[in-house]
């Protein structure tokens, strides 16, 4: 028998590694971790670990920052480089024959994509109109990847955004949620098998549809109006693309977007016990 | 942008005016007393902070940073793969004594291309010249730290690290391991990224553990499951008759050096760089019969002295004119580069290295108690584990 | 998909079998090719005269016809050089009474190109200097093994050595603003090892080292033929320290080879390549690998191994400078015969 979460978890109600639906990996995180640059993080969720460095905002390159585009505000720039042993099997070939190509071609489309979704996700988010004609270039690093990279990219990005000291309305934090079940077919209310599953690790992303939330406040929360952040807090970033009945999206967006919350309780902690120290 | 990235010269020269060159070539060439603009000691080495195994989903695995906030990962992965008997050019249908004897000695050996190398810079492509030309640089001197002709002295010892590194990989005449060794350097190189990058990919392939062996022989390899008896790559104790520490077989270090005037400075930042004469990166490990350190390449370095920008001493200075040539404005011969130079007016260096400079800065390395000895002892005292 | 429609060839490369009793040592067909010259004596690299017309050169060079250097042969290039290592003699001999179809051991051939000094492009930055930009690209044919065709590491290491070597003996600051691009192509590389060892037997490219020191020396010419300043000819030379006896390996310590061709010698434990201005006796670029410490010199011999080495390498720089310096003299001649 195939030991996977999909075949387990009707079984136990755990999952692959032993968590629940609606647990979060442990979370790591630190900020100010790399002197060199205005600001930088590093963050592991499980056995996915990250480090993000941010510079800026700078004088912007010719062309781009500063032409009309860049007077609107400042340009996000987002690399993304997933390392070669970050994978189970190292995935890249160092040189320049032709056999590098193939195996290059998926993790560099998969760290383009994630960088993609990070510009376009950061740019809309940040304050950039607070400086113009400038260029704010984020470099991530995927030292170790085991599941939900984008999700805890954008957690990185937002650890190290803040501790560079660029405004932004409120924390931008993302997460995965997914089905237990390949979930084909229309949801049935009254005899419910399958669970939402929250962070979502490697295995379970290969077997199970997922898709990855990110969320932000509008407005910082403040003490007295805690109660309301439920209703406060927007989709930021929305990313699937696996293949599942309409029937249970809701579902999971609503762990997606409580597990976004949990994250970004989490991550307020790190910040202010950084403060703290 | 493309010329730039082509220029290897040890990394981007900082725009640095010809009176500041040549303020810090004077203070630099200094007789026997060489004054650093971080007032360090010629041989001293910038504060790092290390830290190794620090990814669980590597073999090995380590981080260093400079104090100026430069860090250097290395992830050091090995598959198993097949050997392939790529000797077509050793018949099947010969004797087979003949052809064992052909294998064994080819798989003994092991092959460099076995360890794969690749350096990730920000900023550069990874087959731009630079990282190409430190990759190979590093790779050349860990692949080539074989120890020839220890087995027969001392077998039982030898046999572990027969072949040094690549005699290591060959797990039997069909199967070897394949090492990927990936440098991330995870921001804008601030000076020449070199020894960085050697000292942690030492520590990095210090910490690699391979997995016990259980298979035997020629057998298809097979591994205990429990990483918890997993080797080292280097082992820690080769036997049981050498007991001192430095007797162990280590990775190769690379250790970048320049000459400035008559002294040799190590460990340069990107301003002492910018004014050196001459930039070697000598590689070196122990010598584990003589104890002694053993010299293993030696590369030349373009110094990134020769693109700066020229000074113009005053006689020649158009705006000067007219005024009275000041005294001091002669040329001298400069005895170290044998060209008329103005004192104070920057002039880059032009021409290459003299021999007795080059045997003067591997002899500084090299020497018994020298900074070579200091870098591995250093090292040796980063805690694995 | 295969295609079954048609009889195909091998999807790789083949080469012709050898078999083992060949490579036992005695039966002759196979055997290595020993070296026969002294251990200082280089290969010759000459001037060669076939397709010169003007009457001077054939009458003035006409003792040097074993192999080439010779400048000026692209002409739209505003300077370009060719060099051919003669074949180690062994070999020749081995070449003319064939007992194996395969060749012994290839020789250098390579062609150097330099455009320049031109203007950088628009989009460049100002540079004060000369910017140099060294190509080195093998012909897929040049190795025994196929080449592919977008450069390797190799070859990009082997750019960046050249640049080192050529940056020191221009003089760059005389052409601010402008680019000098130099591309060498290499027609056919000396063999890492002899091909009748295993593939595996030794794997360092000991090739690359003389391939290094030509593209050096075909370079300098190729600069001197464009007319550009330099401090000196640059010239690159190879010594290493090789170890020939096959038996026991624990009785002879490696010896001391200038200009040593890795298919004569069983292995080379060490080798250095330098390129090296004579007149003022300095070396802009040196690349040593291989353990050195071993090495047996003349009694009463106080240096290191590497400095041995080097100062090998620095005598064979030399020899090639007097070739060197010929082919430069041919070069002003004829442009000065042609003005």
């Amino acid at each position: 028998m195939p030991l996977d979460t999909s075949t387990t978890y009707p079984l136990t109600r755990l999952r692959l590694d032993g968590r629940r639906w609606n647990e979060l990996r442990l979370l790591q995180a630190q900020i100010s971790t790399n002197p060199a640059s205005s600001g930088s993080s590093y963050l592991s969720m499980g056995n996915t670990a990250i480090m993000c460095s941010v510079h800026g905002p700078a004088e912007g390159r010719r062309g781009e920052a500063t032409g009309a585009a860049g007077s609107a505000g400042a340009i996000v720039e987002v690399d993304v480089n997933i390392a070669g042993f970050a994978g189970v099997d190292r995935k890249r070939r160092a040189g320049g024959s032709d056999k590098y190509v193939q195996f290059s071609l998926r993790s560099i489309s998969q760290s383009s994509r994630i960088a993609t979704t990070l510009r376009s996700a950061f740019q809309s988010h940040l304050h950039a109109h607070l400086y113009p004609h400038s260029t704010i270039s984020i470099h991530v690093s995927v030292l170790s990847s085991d599941g939900s990279l984008l999700a805890a990219a954008i957690n990185a990005c937002t650890l190290a955004l803040v501790d560079a000291g660029i405004p932004m309305p409120g924390l931008l934090c993302g997460c995965t949620a997914g089905m237990s079940g390949s979930a084909s077919t229309p949801r049935d209310p009254r005899h419910d098998e399958l669970d939402p599953l929250l962070d979502m690790s490697a295995p379970e992303e290969q077997e199970l549809p997922f898709l990855t939330v990110g969320t932000t406040t509008a407005l910082p929360v403040g003490e007295n109006n805690m109660d309301e952040e439920e209703e406060e807090s927007k989709v930021a970033v929305l990313n699937m693309d696996s293949k599942l009945h309409c029937s249970y999206i809701e579902t999971m967006l609503a762990v997606g977007m409580d597990g976004c919350g949990q994250i970004r309780e989490l991550l307020e902690g790190v910040i202010k016990g950084t403060n703290r120290g | 942008m493309s010329n730039q990235r082509q220029a290897s010269s040890a990394s981007q020269t900082p725009h640095l005016s010809p009176a500041e060159l040549s303020y810090l070539y004077t203070s630099l060439s200094l007789p026997r007393a060489p004054i650093r603009p971080d007032g360090r000691s010629p041989t001293q080495f910038r504060p790092l902070s290390a830290e190794s195994n620090i990814l669980p989903g590597t073999n090995g695995s380590a981080r260093i940073g400079f104090a100026d906030g430069t860090q250097a990962i290395v992830g050091v992965k090995a598959e198993v793969e097949r050997t392939n008997l790529a000797t077509d050019t050793l018949a099947s249908q010969s004797d087979v004594n003949d052809s064992e004897e052909h294998q064994g000695s080819a798989a003994v050996s092991g092959h460099g291309s076995w360890v794969q190398m690749s350096i990730e810079i920000p900023g550069f492509r990874d087959d731009d010249a630079l990282p190409v030309f430190l990759s190979e640089m590093m790779r050349e001197s860990l692949v080539g730290s074989v120890t020839e002709g220890s087995g027969k002295a001392d077998a039982a010892d030898a046999a572990e690290m027969a072949g040094g590194l690549k005699g290591r990989l060959v797990i039997n005449k069909r199967w070897h391991w394949r090492l990927y060794i990936d440098v991330l350097l995870l921001s804008q190189p601030l000076s020449y990224p070199l020894p960085l990058l050697s000292l942690t990919t030492h520590l990095a392939l210090l910490s690699t553990k391979l997995p016990k062996l259980k298979s035997q022989g020629e057998e298809d390899p097979f591994f205990d499951d429990d990483w918890a008896v997993a080797e080292y790559l280097y082992p820690r104790i080769s036997s049981q008759k050498t007991k001192l520490p430095s007797q162990y077989v280590r990775p190769p270090v690379t250790l970048l050096v320049i000459s400035v005037g008559e002294n040799v400075i190590f460990d340069p930042n990107r301003e002492e760089i910018a004014v050196a004469d001459a930039v070697l990166a000598i590689s070196l490990t122990r010598d584990s019969e003589a104890g002694s350190l053993k010299l293993l390449s030696i590369r030349t370095i373009d110094p990134p002295s020769r693109l700066t920008q020229p000074a113009v001493p005053n006689s020649e200075n158009v705006n000067m004119l007219g005024a009275p040539a000041p005294t001091e404005d002669i040329a001298v011969l400069n005895p170290v580069t044998g060209e008329e130079e103005v004192p104070g007016v920057w002039r880059p260096r032009r021409g290459g290295i003299k021999r007795s400079v080059i045997a003067n800065m591997v002899q500084t390395v090299l020497k018994k108690g020298g900074v070579g000895e200091d870098v591995l002892e250093g090292l040796e005292g980063v805690e694995v584990e | 998909m295969n295609d079954r429609r048609r009889v195909n060839g091998p999807p790789g490369g083949t080469r012709p079998p050898v078999y083992a009793s060949l490579l036992e040592t005695g039966t002759g067909a196979g055997d290595r090719s020993q070296r026969q010259r002294q251990p200082a004596e280089l290969r010759k690299i000459c001037m060669h005269d076939d397709n010169l017309s003007a009457p001077a050169y054939q009458t003035n060079l006409w003792h040097f016809r074993t192999s080439v250097l010779k400048t000026g042969l692209i002409p739209s290039a505003s300077g370009s050089s060719y060099l051919e290592f003669e074949p180690s003699a062994s070999l020749t001999a081995a070449r003319a009474n064939p007992k194996s179809l395969i060749p012994p051991s290839s020789a250098l051939k390579l062609a150097c190109t330099v455009h320049g000094p031109k203007p950088l492009p628009r989009s460049a930055a100002f540079s004060p200097n000369l910017v140099l930009t060294t190509h080195v690209k093998y012909a897929p044919f040049a190795a025994r093994k196929r080449k592919g065709h977008v450069r390797d590491s190799s070859e990009r290491d082997l750019g960046v050595h050249l640049e080192t070597a050529l940056r020191g003996a221009i003089i760059a600051e005389r052409w601010p603003k402008s680019g000098l691009d130099i591309t060498i192509t290499i027609l056919e590389a000396e063999d890492d090892r002899w091909w009748g060892d295993a593939p595996d037997s030794h794997d360092a490219s000991w090739g690359m080292m003389n391939v290094l020191a030509g593209c050096i020396s075909a370079a300098s010419a190729a600069i001197a033929d464009a007319h550009i300043d330099c401090l000196d000819l640059v010239a690159g030379g190879v010594a290493a320290l090789v170890s020939n006896d096959s038996t026991n390996s624990s009785s002879s310590a490696p010896r001391l080879m200038l200009d040593a061709d890795p298919a004569e010698h069983r292995s080379i434990v060490s080798a250095c390549v330098v390129a090296y201005m004579p007149a003022r006796d300095e070396i802009t670029e040196l690349w040593l690998k291989g353990d050195s410490s071993k090495a047996s010199l003349a009694a009463g011999d106080q240096r290191t191994g590497h400095e041995a080495l080097i100062d090998g390498a620095v005598d064979a720089a030399r020899g090639a400078y007097t070739v060197l310096a010929e082919a430069v003299r041919e070069s002003l001649q004829r442009a000065f015969d042609q003005s």
